[in-house]
């Protein structure tokens, strides 16, 4: 009779553990990278990254943004991996537009605090750093 | 086994409702949703056809959808009985309903009803209640590509703590949803539940198989009355029926000894 939990137990950790195996983008889009140099990739765990809508308003955010490549979401990881030209833009100009503020077309107002970055590249930013108070326009 | 059940079962609640809460805090980031099998059910399709996922399921609904049909044909629809919190909040539900609606009736057969369950005929077909709730909840998934049913959801709405897409109405179809499992058995699992039915079919061939020593079996019929999903346990040799979680209530209320046990069953060549 203990086979049945066991199993339950075996079966269970085969799916949680298989699932980091694999990644399937919730959302990709190719901005318009620049040329020249190599291109440098780099992940940003997103609170506020949670299903396909919020990647397509992530990506939004990042629209305006210079030199940035292929970007891929990862909704159930809430992460962005982003490829871009590190002599255009760097990390802290894409969190920045990550956390930016969003103009609502429908009703004409202003979202601030949308996303938050915590992590970039597997590295924990320190709370209170956000681009607010990091003195950035 | 009882105990261990329960402790599972208890454990799984706590850490479902644990994990809901912290991300309605902003405490987590993944919500209760990332580890529902149903949700790779939900997107399998769209993953197959366009190598993308629904809303906010992923990869990790999708691992746990593969792996539970692994469990499912070894043993059954053991998750419904050991994992589902859904099942569990149902099913204790039950055991009060069964006090306070014990009117000990009885079917043609002799076999004992429990609380306000269906008579058998009605039974099979309220089960086939899932097919049309299954074929909208993966239709409108997959056309909208959004997780529609959220709402109606009761695993979601129960321990989202008020999460994404949840109204007013979604508690109240919950409530209406838990007082029937306090007057029928399981009811919401037995004849509503998409993702039960979606097991069945493995179920039915499920290789792990409790079987009844009919020279033992005292035909007493404390099987019968334990069991959560009225199956007829004391009239069969091997309990066949895809509906059987393994949750071996009929074993453990079985006066006689060793006479149901399991088996695993060989495949055939």
């Amino acid at each position: 009779m203990a086979a049945v939990p066991a199993l339950v137990v075996l079966f269970a950790l085969a799916g949680l553990g298989s699932a980091r195996f694999f990644a399937v983008p919730t959302l990709t889009r190719d901005f318009a990278a620049g040329g020249g140099s190599a291109l440098r990739t780099s992940s940003f765990r997103v609170d506020g990254l949670k299903c396909r809508d919020t990647a397509e308003k992530a990506f939004e955010h990042l629209d305006g943004l210079q030199g940035l490549g292929r970007a891929e979401a990862f909704a159930s990881r809430n992460e962005i991996r982003l490829t871009y030209d590190p002599s255009v833009t760097g990390p802290q100009a894409i969190r920045e537009a990550l956390e930016g503020p969003e103009f609502d077309a429908a009703t004409g107002e202003i979202w601030f605090g949308r996303f938050r970055v915590i992590e970039i590249d597997g590295k924990p930013l320190p709370v209170g750093t956000g681009s607010a108070s990091s003195g950035a326009p | 086994m009882r105990r261990t059940r329960f402790l599972f079962q208890a454990a799984l609640v706590a850490a479902a409702a644990g994990a809901g809460l912290a991300y309605s805090r902003g405490w987590l980031l993944g919500s209760v949703e990332k580890y529902c099998p149903f949700g790779g059910l939900e997107t399998a399709y769209a993953f197959v056809t366009n190598q993308r996922f629904t809303c906010a399921a992923g990869e990790l609904n999708l691992a746990l959808f593969v792996a539970l049909l692994g469990l499912t044909f070894v043993a059954r629809k053991a998750f419904c009985a050991w994992v589902c919190p859904v099942g569990t909040v149902s099913e204790w539900l039950g055991l009060l309903g069964e006090r306070l609606f014990r009117a000990g009736r009885k079917e043609a057969s002799g076999a004992p009803l429990r609380a306000l369950e269906p008579p058998r005929s009605a039974d099979r077909v309220l089960r086939w209640l899932r097919l049309p709730v299954l074929a909208i909840v993966l239709y409108f998934t997959y056309k909208t590509g959004e997780l529609v049913f959220r709402g109606y959801d009761p695993y979601y709405v129960l321990f989202s703590f008020h999460g994404h897409d949840v109204r007013g109405w979604s508690y109240l179809l919950v409530a209406v949803l838990l007082a029937a499992a306090v007057a029928v058995p399981m009811a919401w699992c037995r004849y509503l539940c998409p993702l039960g039915l979606a097991l069945w079919p493995f179920s039915a061939v499920g290789r792990l198989r409790l079987r009844r020593d009919a020279e033992t079996c005292t035909s007493c019929r404390a099987c019968d009355r334990a069991c959560p999903h009225a199956i007829l346990v004391s009239t069969a040799g091997e309990v066949r029926s895809g509906e059987c979680t393994l949750c071996l209530a009929c074993a453990d209320a079985c006066p006689a000894g060793e006479t149901l046990t399991l088996r695993l069953k060989a495949l055939k060549p």
